[in-house]
């Protein structure tokens, strides 16, 4: 059993990533630490496509390089990913800079509370 | 003239980039340059349509590789369908947007990216491609949500961005499973590939539960839903009829090609737990979404939970998984993306003209603007599924192949949903034509006889300047649509065969 | 049978729908307005009366318009079941037209446009259900004909009114669904082959899964069985009685209603077709449900003290006459329950139309407040005599030659049970018309007979509220004003205003009156002669037609066309002459 978790430890930990994103983002009341957990979340998902490309004992795949290759292909299509993974940080923290100009706070909750007082 | 469909994409995308320029030289020039642009893009996307109704399907592979490597783009009648909706849908809250606004180029821009965003995952034959034209359309979208002007909004769009991400990302890892177990990213070779692997195979079903769990985000199924209701309440009028009409519609779009042409029927004839997850999502969307769309005060929320219920029949054809179901899917799709857009249309003129936004202020909405109301009235008979409207042609088909297929509970909670459509839909409607708002019940208590007698029909349609003939124009249009597409449903469907035909295999 | 193709059909189904656009835009000008509901409805007649010569000689008119959906054809066909329902809507449609321009304008309605629009479309729907020529299509204008309507379920506006429409939305829509339902199983059961009326019964469904087959039918029945006011689908009829008389007349006495019922001849005669239905074991079972539905009615409309309820009731009873008669699934209770449809149409669209003039002209609604009404409005009180006897199926009267048929037909089918069924609920028609006609013409405001049916409570228990059930109202009533409103609210569920226009309690309630409803209704009902002077013509008319047409009916049957239609229907499905 600690030997099959151990072969697949990258994975392990990439589920693990994803655990973390969810519950900042569930559980965390600020803003700005719900988008660290997407960020967070999106990251284990990254780790898993390049982990998926590892291939033992392979090189880069460079043509110079002896074979075999890690498959090129997941980081290619990550480095697609991680664009716009930060485009929608960007406009995520686009947003919470005008909600914190219009509530003054970046508690979800006190925000509640504004809108409930008005 | 095999070039054309990458610019199905790039038009839009130039269009958005130019708007943003013209921005820079001269403010609002934005819709001018969307108008075109939009003209151009409906105009690509019928002869395409044209053609891909009229043969075998249109491929063609983005920067000169071959097919399972290369980009592939794949427009077949489903898809061709999809791309002109989306054209033809942007053109017409377009013709409604010049005077209700927002009317900055940075709009317009965002607009048109979002167009391009879904006329791509409409033609694109590539996963991972669809994963990130899901995004560029998510993002647009949520920057279109964060337009309107309150903190309300800002805070739907937050709210929509960390679901929708969410929902992208599982899209994402469904996407990397297949991956992993087959080593392709094109649909058509990752359908054989899937099939080699095995359908049993764990990789397989976790990659088919992903995905769908992902576009169900997307599509905003219950319980998944919750981006939904605050992000079409919280938009601009002429942003929730836009996303309202195509973006969900476009996922729904996404999830048939997944379940259809990457996984086929064979998986879920597999798996027994594929289509369980699809009937019993479905189940749970219509009836719960209509019993949420009956507690709201606020319309634009009602017809938000009116939409999650509407998908649930499209989910549910999609779990039915035969000829007649997946036609009436797509027809439903087409007809809700008409008659919700134009249902948000319509409350956004009513609001400008009448200033009512709730289900109490619509009271005697009939005396005050006949012309909002009587589009109101038939888009949600429409909706309701009143022959012979596009709403009843879906669901027709809808149960037919529910009855075909033997799916007994869906066939029960499809036919009872008209009822429970109409426990939404009939509360406006008595309100708007057979009660008076309070402040013509006050003033017509006394004045009973002679002065009221004749004068119905010319009840003062209060013209603010605000509303312009392109915004009536626009909603009296949809309401034609609507009951126009119904009977055009089986012409279409007959078109539709070969697609469906080609996707069932 | 020839089959022509024409335009008619649809010309038919269109006059009336085209007729809203120039209604709707005249609505600043009520004479033009009316003008277009007259010319709609004379043309409507017209083309409609043009074909009957044809159908009668054996043509069939029909009017393809493509394919709706995958195997089902967009088709109208005026074939005689078709022709039957049609002649008779459109030609009562005419008559309520006149009727609801003097109705409409003597009570000084509002939203006299909507009105007059949603009437021209509710026919419009129910000459599309008459000419369907499968199951579908009439679905389609069922479904339509539930729109057209509710606007005027719920036209006065008041909360009653919105009440009566939302249950008239509930429960027609919760039988169009089972109708949808229903069309679905049997298009599934034909092999996606056809819903086409065929008379006789559709080929395909002898061979397919007596358990879907039953529940396809119970589904139809169910669906139609709404509008056709089965029990227990009833409640809606009573309370949509909010409507104005002419759509209490012309919709639920004989459009909406006779749409349920038609379905259900559909489904009975060219859908499933006698034999299939005898031999799934279902006749009986409708039948039984029928039966049920027109003694207790019938037992209920005794106790109704607002005339309108007890007549909606009284349709609830006799729709059933017609679905007993087509259940029964003999040829001469076939003959006799679709004779009874224009029949019934004709008698108790006069009833409403007295009822309609008289609230117009006295502001009177309830029965016991009618005593000596006779004086002041002859004519109309005649013709109402005249009508109820004809419901309890006196000769002479178009009634008596509906029951005859049926009652024949029940005996010779061997369900005697039914014949006593429909034979105990004549004796209660006579129980509960004869009081209306009594009091109007032998009794006097001031001197009036107990009438314990309605005013005590029910299950005689009446010593809790009051000792004595006098009509005077007895001593408790005047001491406890209240008392007696409350009883009276609970029985006929209208507004408080709805009573107290009456007599029975001379002082109390002639202070009253005068209030509310100015010196018409006076104590003494003033004397008015035979001649006319009682109301407008635009009212008396229709009443004397629809009072005539019923004696026609009833004295001449073959030579008023609707026997013939009628035989020729029969003998298409049964092969059996009459």
């Amino acid at each position: 059993m600690i030997e099959f978790l151990a072969s697949r430890l990258y994975y392990l930990v990439s589920f693990l990533l994803l655990g973390v994103g969810t519950y900042m983002m569930v559980g965390n009341a600020n803003l700005v630490k719900k988008v660290i957990g997407m960020n967070v979340f999106q990251t284990g998902i990254f780790l898993f496509f390049i982990v998926s490309a590892f291939v033992s004992g392979g090189s880069p795949p460079l043509l110079t390089a002896p074979e075999p290759y890690v498959s090129p292909l997941p980081h290619v299509l990550i480095l697609t990913a991680i664009v716009v993974g930060v485009s929608l940080t960007a406009v995520a923290l686009g947003l919470i800079v005008r909600i914190y100009e219009e509530y003054g706070t970046l508690n979800e909750n006190a925000i509640r509370k504004v809108i409930s007082d008005e | 003239m095999s070039e054309l469909p990458p610019f199905l994409v790039a038009v839009p995308l130039l269009g958005s980039v130019l708007a943003l320029l013209a921005g820079l030289a001269r403010s609002r020039t934005g819709w001018a340059v969307a108008a075109v642009t939009a003209v151009l893009q409906t105009a690509l996307a019928v002869v395409l349509a044209v053609r891909a109704f009229s043969g075998d399907p249109i491929r063609y592979v983005v920067g000169g590789f071959t097919a399972p490597f290369g980009i592939e783009l794949v427009i077949d009648g489903l898809s061709a369908t999809m791309a002109v909706l989306v054209a033809v849908v942007a053109l017409g809250v377009l013709g409604y947007a010049r005077v209700a606004g927002p009317r900055s180029n940075a709009f317009y821009a965002t607009y048109l990216l979002l167009v391009a965003g879904l006329s791509g995952m409409s033609i694109t034959g590539d996963v991972f491609n669809m994963y990130v034209f899901l995004e560029i359309t998510g993002l647009a979208a949520y920057a279109l949500v964060a337009s309107g002007e309150s903190g309300r909004s800002a805070r739907a769009a937050l709210k929509y961005l960390l679901v929708g991400t969410v929902g992208a990302s599982l899209f994402l890892l469904g996407i990397g499973f297949a991956y992993v177990a087959t080593g392709t990213l094109n649909m058509a070779d990752l359908s054989g590939q899937l099939a080699e692997v095995g359908h049993g195979s764990p990789l397989v079903q976790a990659s088919f539960a992903l995905l769908a769990v992902g576009l169900f985000v997307k599509i905003a199924v219950f319980p998944i839903h919750t981006w939904q209701p605050a992000a079409y309440a919280g938009a601009p009028d002429s942003v929730s009829a836009l996303i309202s009409a195509l973006v969900s519609t476009i996922a729904a779009y996404a999830l048939i090609r997944i379940v259809f042409t990457v996984f086929t029927v064979d998986f879920l004839v597999a798996n027994s737990f594929a289509r369980t997850l699809l009937i019993a999502a479905a189940i749970v969307s219509i009836v719960v979404g209509s019993v949420l769309a009956v507690t709201q005060q606020e319309i634009k929320r009602m017809l938000a939970y009116s939409s999650v219920s509407q998908f649930g029949l499209v989910v549910g054809a999609v779990a039915v998984a035969n000829g007649t179901a997946l036609t009436g899917a797509v027809i439903h799709l087409v007809g809700h993306a008409i008659m919700k857009g134009g249902l948000f249309l319509t409350t956004g003129l009513v609001a400008n003209v009448a200033d009512a936004r709730t289900v109490d202020d619509y009271r005697g909405l009939a005396e005050r603007f006949p012309v909002g109301s009587v589009a109101f009235g038939v888009l949600a008979l429409a909706m309701v599924g009143v022959p012979p409207a596009v709403g009843f042609v879906g669901k027709w088909y809808i149960a037919l192949g529910a009855v075909e297929a033997g799916a007994w509970p869906l066939v029960v909670v499809i036919l009872v949903s008209t009822l429970l459509t109409l426990a939404y839909f009939a509360q406006v409607i008595e309100r708007i034509f057979f009660r008076e708002s309070d402040a013509a019940s006050a003033a017509s208590a006394e004045t009973t006889t002679d002065e009221t007698l004749f004068t119905d029909g010319n009840g003062a349609d209060t013209d603010r300047p605000s509303v312009s003939f392109g915004m009536r124009a626009t909603v009296l249009l949809a309401a034609v649509l609507a009951v126009a597409l119904g009977v055009a449903a089986f012409e279409y469907g007959q078109l539709l065969q070969p697609t469906i035909e080609r996707l069932l295999v | 049978m020839t089959e022509v193709a024409s335009l008619r059909p649809i010309a038919a189904v269109l006059v009336s729908a085209i007729a809203i656009v120039p209604i709707l835009a005249s609505a600043g000008r009520p004479n033009l307005r009316e003008g277009w509901t007259v010319l709609a409805a004379v043309v409507k007649l017209g083309v409609i009366a043009s074909m009957v010569p044809g159908v009668l000689g054996g043509t069939v008119y029909v009017t393809e318009l493509g394919t709706f959906l995958p195997g089902i054809q967009f088709t109208l066909r005026a074939d005689p079941l078709g022709i039957l329902f049609g002649l008779l809507a459109s030609l009562l449609w005419l008559v309520t037209s006149f009727y609801s321009v003097g109705y409409m304008r003597g009570l000084s309605e509002h939203g006299q446009s909507r009105y007059f629009a949603a009437f021209a479309g509710s026919v419009s729907a129910a000459i599309g259900i008459a000419f369907s020529a499968n199951l579908l299509v009439l679905f389609v204008f069922y479904e339509l004909l539930t729109v057209a309507t509710y606007p005027l379920v719920t036209h006065d506006e008041t909360p009653e009114a919105r009440a009566a429409g939302r249950k008239y939305l509930a429960y027609t829509f919760g039988g169009g669904v089972a109708v949808l339902s229903g069309t679905i199983l049997v298009f599934w059961m034909t092999g996606m082959g056809t819903t086409a009326f065929t008379p006789g019964g559709i080929d395909q469904l002898a061979s397919a899964d007596p358990v879907f087959a039953r529940a396809a039918f119970a589904l139809l029945a169910t669906g139609f069985g709404v509008k056709a006011a089965l029990m227990p689908l009833h409640s809606w009829l009573p309370d949509a009685m909010v409507a104005p008389t002419p759509v209490s007349g012309l919709l639920h006495a004989v459009a909406v209603v006779k749409s349920g019922v038609f379905g259900i001849a559909r489904v009975v005669l060219d859908v499933y077709g006698p034999g299939l239905i005898a031999d799934l074991g279902l006749g009986v079972l409708l039948a039984s449900v029928a039966a049920f539905t027109l003694v207790v009615a019938s037992l209920i409309a005794l106790r109704q003290d607002n005339l309108k309820r007890r007549l909606a009731f009284s349709t609830v009873s006799q729709l059933s006459y017609i679905v007993l008669g087509l259940a029964v699934l003999n040829p001469m209770s076939i003959t006799g329950a679709l004779l009874h449809i224009p029949a019934h149409a004709f008698m108790k669209l006069t009833l409403f139309f007295c009822a309609g003039a008289i609230h117009v002209e006295t502001h009177t609604d309830d029965i016991s407040n009618m005593a000596g009404i006779g004086k002041r409005m002859p004519l109309t009180m005649a013709a109402f005599g005249v009508a109820s006897l004809g419901m309890a199926g006196i000769p002479l009267v178009a009634g008596f030659v509906s029951k005859y048929f049926l009652l024949i037909g029940t005996v010779s089918a061997g369900d005697i049970v039914f014949t006593v069924a429909l034979l105990v609920s004549g004796v209660l028609n006579i129980a509960y018309f004869w009081p209306v006609v009594y009091a109007a013409f032998f009794e006097s405001p001031g001197e009036t007979d107990r009438k314990p049916v309605i005013e005590n409570v029910l299950g005689g228990r009446f010593s809790e509220r009051s000792p004595s059930a006098a009509t005077d109202g007895g001593t408790d009533r005047t001491d406890d004003g209240s008392a007696p409103a409350d009883v009276d609210s609970d029985d006929h569920g209208y507004a408080a205003d709805h009573e107290g226009q009456g007599m029975k309690d001379r002082a109390e309630a002639a202070a009253h009156i005068r209030t509310e409803h100015g010196d018409d209704a006076s104590p003494a009902w003033e004397h008015r002669r035979w001649n006319g002077d009682e109301s407008t013509w635009f009212m008396l008319g229709p009443i004397l037609f629809a009072m005539v047409g019923s004696i026609v009916l009833g004295i001449v049957p073959d030579t008023a066309v609707f026997l013939r239609i009628v035989r020729l229907i029969v003998e298409g499905v049964t092969g059996v002459a009459i």
